[in-house]
């Protein structure tokens, strides 16, 4: 045991590293795919486009703020901005023409029009941002890096990784469990969620509800694409890798709570980079046995509440 | 009044009411019976406006109402208790009861005047106020969803089979509150639904009843 730490304490420790970063990205995706389904009852399969096109449009800003010789900080302007022009502009647009009508209908149709609405946004994003590798990383080299230490070792980490990328993630799912929890809009989001008809009967604006909703978590999604963007080389992809990850989350979690949701990306953010850098021949599967195991032991997920369905 | 005037409504392509005409007078107390499957459920939600409806007319003091968006008819003054409770779970008895009130911007004063009244009306509920809503018995979310109902509904009241399901104790105490209800708001109009007849016989003024979605001679 001793030994294998000397050799490989150093792997296993950035295989934290890069999990707990990975897993902030994660969480971004899947916690709004969470709350996206709870409201509309919709599995949006086109949820990780939303996500690539915030990666390619907060990096398109960035190139752009740069190219007009604007401070390495403003880079950060440009990811939030990203974030919320893809939320308020597709969130509205995808919700308006597409999902609106398709709500209540059977759960094959949905999946085949979200399926659908993906790869219109893939091609999208090729006719716009093209297949060569789009690069803009200065948010991460203006923080430069931090030497964690490690046991006797330091591995020097990106400061950006280290710390925004999780304090991101920690701040959204405060703010959210707050404003689900305090707020008027918060608590009819949650009635929603739980009864549509009876949150109907009480006054609740159900479609502007899940309008407001769609929107809020097209904007999360983006988000964590934009945060997402410094830290690797766009190509087409980004999206189908991602949402594939946060349906094993939200599976594995089960429907309904965001804490649940937030521990449950660690586990497989974790999962998948100890696979990296351990076993990458099985990069890929390790989500899916961790969500299969769990699954087999909770069919209702980890946190989930077995819901009684009525027709 | 709250009146429905050959209403048809259609469920999954099926047509489950056939010109179903009913009236509730202002303060009225009114039984629409009818066995499993009826249509009793689906009248109130048409009420409701959770349904559409595809023929005849729904009116709420001679105005008509057929195609007011469900959520507008909290405001009207209409409460809605459905036939299971169908609490937010998450909430507690205290927060269930304001969110209609909230969600209508009543303003504070009138939220906590009609939360004591419906305290008084109903006492249990003072006590039940801090509970998480999952954590109730059945009776106990009938009250609570009885109450969240009498917060918006200051014309009238539509309640699923409150009495399916409760003890002979507990139904007895809650045939009580709504005699209470009748003196203390004697304006707030009652539509309950039941399957036996028998059971509502002395709390009601008029009654209705329903067979295979059409209305049948009382
Ligand atoms: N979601 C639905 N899909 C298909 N058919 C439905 C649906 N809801 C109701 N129905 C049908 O409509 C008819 C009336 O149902 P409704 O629920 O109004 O009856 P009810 O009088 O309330 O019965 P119960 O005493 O069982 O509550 C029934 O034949 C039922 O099968
Ligand atoms: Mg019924």
């Amino acid at each position: 045991m001793a030994d294998w730490f000397a050799e490989n304490g150093l792997l296993l420790g950035l295989a934290l590293l890069d999990g707990l970063a990975y897993a902030a990205l994660v969480f971004m995706v899947a916690v709004g795919l969470n709350l996206v389904f709870g409201v509309l009852r919709i599995v949006n399969v086109a949820h990780g486009s939303l996500f690539a096109i915030g990666a390619y449009t907060a990096a398109s800003i960035g190139i752009f703020f740069a190219s007009r010789g604007l401070p390495p900080w403003m880079s950060y302007v440009a990811l939030v901005l990203a974030a919320v022009a893809v939320g308020a502009v597709l969130g509205p647009l995808i919700e308006k023409l597409l999902l609106r009508r398709i709500y209540g209908h059977e759960d094959v149709l949905q999946l085949l029009v979200t399926f659908a609405l993906f790869m219109i946004l893939e091609d999208v994003q090729k006719l716009i941002w093209g297949v060569q590798p789009i690069s803009q990383d200065t948010p991460l080299r203006f923080l430069g890096t931090v030497d964690v230490p490690f046991g006797e070792d330091v591995i020097p980490f990106t400061a950006y990784q280290l710390f925004v990328l999780p304090g991101v993630a920690v701040a959204t799912l405060l703010a959210l469990a707050w404003f689900l929890r305090r707020t008027l809009t918060g608590r009819v989001i949650v009635a929603v969620t739980t009864d549509k008809e009876a949150a109907t009967a009480m006054g609740i604006d159900a479609a502007r509800i899940m309008l407001l909703t769609f929107t809020f978590g097209a904007g999360l999604a983006a988000l964590g694409g934009a945060l997402a963007s410094p830290t690797t080389a766009l190509v087409p992809g980004v999206g189908a890798q991602t949402i594939v990850l946060s349906f094993a989350v939200v599976a594995t979690a089960g429907l309904g709570q965001i804490e649940g949701a937030a521990l449950t990306s660690l586990l497989i953010g974790l999962g998948r980079s100890i696979a990296v850098y351990f076993a990458p021949e099985f990069e890929v599967v390790v989500p899916y046995l961790i969500m299969v195991a769990v699954l087999l032991v909770r069919p209702q997920g980890l946190f989930g509440v077995i819901e009684t369905r009525r027709v | 009044m709250l009146e429905l005037s050959g209403v048809s409504v259609d469920i999954a392509g099926i047509r489950v009411l056939r010109g179903v005409s009913l009236a509730v007078p202002p303060g009225g107390r009114v039984a629409l019976i009818g066995r499993n499957g009826a249509g009793k459920t689906t009248t109130l939600r048409a009420l409701m406006g959770l349904l559409p409806v595809r023929e005849g007319r729904v009116a709420l003091d001679g105005q008509d109402a057929t195609t007011t968006p469900a959520h507008h008819r909290a405001r009207l003054g209409i409460g809605y208790a459905p036939e299971e409770r169908r609490l937010f779970g998450s909430f507690s008895v205290r927060e269930n009861m304001l969110l209609p009130a909230e969600v209508l911007r009543l303003p504070r004063p009138e939220t906590a005047r009609r939360l004591e009244a419906v305290f008084t009306l109903l006492p249990e509920l003072r006590e039940l106020a801090p509970r998480r809503a999952a954590g109730l018995s059945g009776g106990q979310g009938k009250m609570v969803a009885l109450g969240r109902a009498l917060m918006v509904g200051t014309r009238a009241v539509l309640l699923d089979e409150p009495f399916q399901g409760l003890a002979p104790a507990l139904a007895m105490r809650y045939a009580e509150a709504l005699a209470r209800l009748h003196q203390a708001l004697p304006e707030v109009a009652i539509l309950i639904t039941e399957s036996n007849p028998e059971l509502l016989r002395s709390l009601v003024e008029a009654t209705y009843v329903i067979e295979r979605g059409e209305m049948a001679p009382a």
